[in-house]
């Protein structure tokens, strides 16, 4: 193949790779061309061919620099992020559903709306220290750190937390701020309850998706198990054991105590204990043998 | 994870194609609105802003009639391929039960190839989900630009690269023609829909 035909063919290559959308590898072509181009007086000599292709790499260069001015995450309409909460939300309670279609705004960078969603549950009280937390995420995402500590300065007097948990949301802004380098002073949580624990019993259970339950027992040699939660009732999940788990079920007896259950939602993950409230082998059905374990997971 | 409304006797599945930036993900997705419309539940959404690149997702429902006295529906997403939208890969991946891998055929990409399918074993992993276990079907796109003289690479060479431990089917494809788009899915649904029998413990 002579030189000129190189040439030609190398010249189609980089147009394909520019219309294929991959400019990187279109103007790493270029420059091959134009160096073997240079590399040839009677190319080289030929103006308008070396005028042409430094013409084509400068505008892959535009159309790259374009791509990375382009927003990561542009604001989509209010019906794309409706039927991104509908796509993306599994949850079957109405409370655990409205804060993971708000966490998938989030994490599809419709942090704005995000934001509004997120501060609507706040004030209807549902699960306020998840909702608190990830309107301090939307915050650092949006590089407001400001905001997030304004918010929480306004938590700090209104009436929406415990001690405790302002204590525990002062811990993650501080951690979130560490993270993003940001020095603002948190003011300090006073030693004043801001939430009567009474009140807190009236606060919906977080629906729990899976559970892992630390096993010990020398048949068992020390392991985890891992079990999707079928139903669940309150603080009370129901789990499904296949029916060769005979010897796990036989641990997992009605009154036993478990000190370390992993609860996973779609939201958060967190560790708590708990008791197996009852245990049941399913006569009927295609899950016929097989075991129900009933699970109430301590409240606080 | 599929959805099985025994009231109404209605499963749901979900299939993601998946693969590096460009590589033709959409023009499947595209493709297989065109050529099977009418078994398309609803439009097919691109939620691609900015151009032709995806930012977000595509999103395409079909439904395929009644199995086993079921109603099923497939939704199938895509996701955007370039590597600064990894947590939204993720969020398309979540209930996840069957994956198409749209490898890009050019000698250019194969780094991106192999890039793109550790960055799904580590997604699929986070969700629980072991890559050599998920249906999986790798479409190795845009075989006709070798008539075209861009250099491509042969089939061994991509099997040998993503192919090599995970032994899954493949399909050779020109998403931009037609070509091998309905055998991926078909062969891609055929084990989602294998693999939701032996969970719901379908009988013959």
């Amino acid at each position: 193949m002579s030189e000129k035909d190189i040439i030609k063919r190398l010249l189609k290559e980089a147009e394909i790779y520019r219309t294929q959308g991959l400019l990187s590898d279109s103007k790493a072509k270029y420059v091959e061309i134009l160096s073997l181009v240079n590399r040839n007086p009677t190319f080289s000599r030929n103006h308008e061919l070396v005028q042409g292709i430094k013409g084509k790499i400068r505008a892959v260069e535009k159309s790259l620099r374009e791509l990375k001015e382009r927003p990561d995450r542009p604001e989509l309409t209010r019906d794309m992020q409706k039927l991104i909460k509908k796509l993306f939300t599994f949850s079957q309670t109405k409370e655990a559903a409205a804060i993971e279609g708000a966490v998938a705004l989030a994490k599809f960078g419709q942090y704005d709306q995000a934001l509004n969603e997120f501060h609507s549950l706040l004030e209807q009280g549902v699960l306020p220290v998840v909702t608190a937390k990830n309107i301090v995420r939307c915050c650092m995402s949006l590089r407001k750190a400001d905001a997030a500590v304004e918010y929480y300065a306004k938590w700090l007097s209104a009436d929406l937390f415990s001690f405790d948990e302002l204590k525990e949301l002062r811990a993650f802004i501080a951690t979130a701020l560490e993270k993003e380098g940001v020095r603002i002073d948190l003011p300090e949580v006073t030693a004043r309850s801001r939430k009567s624990r009474a009140k807190r019993g009236e606060e919906t259970f977080l629906e729990i998706s899976a559970i892992s339950i630390h096993l010990q027992g020398d048949s068992l040699q020390d392991r985890s198990l891992d079990l999707e939660v079928q139903f669940q009732s309150a603080n009370t999940v129901t789990v499904h054991l296949p029916s060769n788990s005979r010897e796990v079920a036989r641990l997992l007896a009605p009154g036993t105590r478990l000190d370390d259950i992993q609860c996973f939602s779609p939201v958060t993950v967190f560790r708590s204990s708990g008791t197996v409230a009852g245990t049941a082998t399913i006569k009927h059905g295609p899950k016929r043998g097989d075991y129900t374990l009933d699970i109430t997971i301590d409240a606080d | 994870m599929a959805v099985f409304n025994a009231k109404d006797r209605i499963i749901e599945c979900k299939l993601v194609y998946y693969g590096p930036g460009r590589g033709g993900k959409t023009t499947n997705l595209e493709y297989i609105f065109t050529a099977f419309n009418k078994n398309a539940s609803a439009e097919m959404v691109s939620i691609n802003t900015m151009g032709d690149r995806t930012l977000f997702f595509d999103f395409l429902p079909l439904g395929l009639g009644k199995i086993r006295g079921c109603e099923v529906k497939i939704q199938l997403y895509t996701v955007p391929g370039q590597a600064r939208y990894r947590s939204t890969r993720k969020m398309v991946l979540k209930g996840v039960d069957g994956v198409v891998f749209v490898a890009d055929s050019l000698e250019v990409r194969r780094k991106a190839n192999v890039i793109s399918l550790r960055d799904l074993a580590e997604n699929l992993k986070d969700e629980g989900k072991s890559i050599f276990e998920v249906p999986l079907v790798l479409q190795y796109n845009k075989r006709d630009l070798k008539e075209q003289g861009i250099p491509i690479l042969p089939v061994e060479v991509m099997n040998m690269d993503m192919n090599s431990k995970l032994k899954a089917p493949f399909c050779e494809a020109s998403a931009i023609k037609g070509d091998g788009v309905g055998a991926t899915l078909k062969q891609a649904l055929l084990m989602t829909l294998r693999e939701l029998q032996k969970e719901l413990k379908w009988t013959r």
